[in-house]
């Protein structure tokens, strides 16, 4: 060991109000994708009722947003991605939490990064691909 | 920046003596080479509107009196360059003076509470408390702090939750780190709201003297909910 010491300059901060605030950003995408995750829970019961339960087959005929709604495929891509990125974003939370460091922009970009690819990878499921 | 462009700047005026709502007016400035947003408030009382309020002191991003939002976000004014369309406000959810000054009573007072000093349960005994090289840099490190409050201005918990701010958790945590304290940090933690922070790193982001309150609000947090010395 030479006694030096490696030490890390000071990141630039005169651009703050320039830059997204990776926070606010994942918190809020945290949260619309947990709201798009209890809807699509609250549709697909309804659907699968209609479809299911003699008790609610007579909606069959009043429901007729239900078909068109279903055989949207971009809504499963999208939803897909609510559930990676919000389940990936809520361990990251956890594993702070617990003692694993991580780089907040990183971490974000890898997390978003990921469930894109879960909503592509869907997407290209439902064209054939 | 080149000299001719001009940096057009909405600014959040408020005079509660006036009896008037906060309202925001538009300023025209030249832009100057490496102008920082402290420069363009200047040049805006000293040409425009004499009667402007705004705070300023060090001017080098030492003393945390200057701080603003500039596009929604809390910056250091001195520090943070200028942009070409900006719009200025004080910091929040502090009270308002006037215009850019904002009140931090509540803040003084509230660092008067914690009694931010290594306070010993205890009188001093023969052995003097010993402190490691490592818990030295940790504490010398937490002393960073200015201050500022553009923490607790970016914090969502302090605004949706009764969570006092990243500002004082890491001043609790510095504390909590010296080996002559005597005060249980982590229960006044506890009180200030420790559990309510969202993990959002927004205060780590945004902090001018590259801080993570967030990482000393975990440490506090992991040793109310594992245990372990403080």
């Amino acid at each position: 060991m030479n006694g030096t010491k490696t030490v890390r300059l000071p990141r630039d901060t005169t651009r703050q109000a320039e830059s997204l605030v990776i926070g606010r950003a994942s918190r809020m995408t945290h949260r619309i994708t947990g709201i798009a995750i209890v809807l699509f829970v609250l549709v697909h019961l309804v659907a699968q009722s209609v479809l299911h339960v003699p008790a609610f087959s007579a909606w069959k005929t009043r429901a007729t947003w239900l078909p068109t709604l279903v055989s949207q495929n971009w809504i499963h891509a999208v939803l897909l991605f609510a559930i990676v990125f919000h389940t990936l974003y809520g361990l990251k939370l956890i594993l702070s939490d617990l003692g694993w460091t991580f780089d907040y922009r990183r971490s974000f970009l890898l997390i978003v990064g990921i469930s894109i690819l879960f909503g592509i990878r869907e997407l290209a499921r439902y064209a054939g691909i | 920046m080149n000299n001719a462009e001009i940096i057009t700047v909405d600014l959040r005026r408020f005079d509660p003596s006036s009896g008037e709502a906060p309202y925001y007016q538009r300023f025209e400035i030249p832009a100057q080479p490496n102008m920082r947003v402290l420069d363009v408030i200047r040049a805006i009382y000293e040409t425009k509107c004499a009667d402007l309020s705004f705070q300023y002191a060090c001017r080098i991003g030492r003393c945390g009196t200057c701080s603003v939002k500039v596009n929604g976000v809390p910056v250091l004014a001195c520090q943070e360059r200028a942009k070409p369309r900006m719009r200025i406000e004080p910091l929040s959810p502090f009270p308002v003076v006037r215009d850019l000054v904002i009140d931090r009573g509540e803040v003084e007072s509230r660092y008067v509470d914690l009694n931010l000093v290594p306070a010993r349960g205890s009188p001093r005994g023969e052995d003097i408390e010993r402190i490691t090289p490592v818990a030295a840099e940790q504490i010398c490190n937490l002393d960073r702090c200015i201050s500022c409050m553009i923490c607790v201005s970016a914090c969502p918990a302090v605004e949706e939750r009764a969570f006092d701010g990243p500002a004082f958790m890491l001043k609790l945590r510095q504390l909590s780190l010296h080996p002559a304290n005597g005060q249980d940090r982590v229960e006044q933690a506890m009180e200030g709201g420790l559990m309510e922070c969202f993990g959002c790193d927004a205060c780590t982001q945004l902090c001018p003297t590259d801080l993570s309150p967030a990482q000393a609000i975990r440490e506090l947090r992991r040793v109310k909910v594992f245990g372990g010395s403080q």
